[in-house]
């Protein structure tokens, strides 16, 4: 049976890497650019909310005149509370949801790390560093398979301890309070 | 005279969120972006509470906590964590350092007030 000469293996490993990083520039160039475009909507989002909250402020002062000085019916005024009740509880609605890219930016920036990471490991496969000393050449082969195996598993658990996650919600639902 | 919390979080949406919360029930608002930007703002004016993240650049919530309680007017203020963290070990850390209660985002900001009014007062 024929074996694979090293060289040739190592060229073979060097162009899966070659691949593999080529993907991996692309997941990380697209987790950026979204992490770039939610920070952005977020911004507008924020600053649209303030003033369109300080405009019902206005608006509800400017009511609440008319109201005082008699030109409002009693039942205009109790439907006009109903609105301000319900604004209010969807004004509280909005600050939650606002919260999301707290979340999901922290989630995008592990995964960005991540992928980092993984391009770091990828590079072991067309380094050239492992001593080429045997004759046998399978032997050689095994060393250089198990060599590379051992780096990747050393690599993979330093990057999973420098990546603690921090965000373990499923949902937008409202999180739990103790006061100690 | 309105009552001053300082709130530290290095997401600008959710300094926004709190500041606007805690400014509608008619506090004052400080804001730092990171622990020791929140340490150099607390020894500017001693306030009456703390909010903090707990991952934040620089410097995290724990150890800025762990840093005010060593200062003699921080003693005794109210230090509340807000984050997406909500394991035990960490609210264990977290108390041990010395706060005072612990607050998984995202929050409500009803249920956010009534904490704070809770812990300070209106």
């Amino acid at each position: 049976m024929k074996t694979l000469p090293v060289e040739e293996l190592r060229e073979l490993l060097a162009a899966v890497s070659s691949h593999g990083d080529w993907h991996l520039l692309e997941i990380e160039t697209d987790l950026q650019q979204t992490a770039f475009l939610l920070d952005e909507a977020i911004e507008k989002l924020g600053n649209s909310f303030m003033t369109v909250y300080a405009h019902l402020m206005e608006q509800q002062a400017a009511i609440q005149l008319l109201a005082d000085a008699g030109k409002l019916q009693v039942e205009e005024v109790a439907q006009l509370q109903v609105f301000q009740d319900n604004i209010g509880q969807e004004v509280n609605k909005v600050v939650t949801g606002m919260q999301f890219q707290d979340m999901t930016n922290q989630l995008l920036q592990r995964t960005i790390n991540r992928v980092h990471g993984l391009k770091m490991l990828l590079q072991e496969l067309s380094s050239h560093q492992f001593p080429m000393s045997a004759d046998d050449e399978k032997e050689e082969i095994r060393q250089f398979i198990r060599q590379l195996n051992q780096n990747f598993d050393q690599g993979s658990q330093h990057l999973t301890g420098s990546l603690r996650k921090s965000v373990s919600q499923q949902d937008m639902a409202t999180g739990e309070i103790d006061l100690f | 005279m309105a009552k001053t919390i300082l709130t530290v979080d290095d997401s600008g949406s959710l300094r926004q969120m709190v500041a606007f919360s805690l400014k509608a029930a008619g506090y004052d608002v400080v804001q730092a972006v990171d622990g020791q930007d929140g340490l150099n703002k607390a020894k500017e004016k001693t306030v009456d509470l703390v909010l903090t993240d707990q991952n934040m650049p620089v410097m995290d919530g724990l150890t800025l906590i762990s840093n005010l309680r060593t200062l003699a007017s921080y003693q005794r203020v109210p230090i509340l964590m807000l984050t997406t963290e909500s394991s035990d070990e960490m609210k264990a850390k977290g108390k041990a350092a010395g706060a005072n209660g612990w607050l998984v985002k995202p929050f409500d900001p009803k249920r956010l007030i009534e904490v704070v009014q809770k812990v300070i007062g209106a």
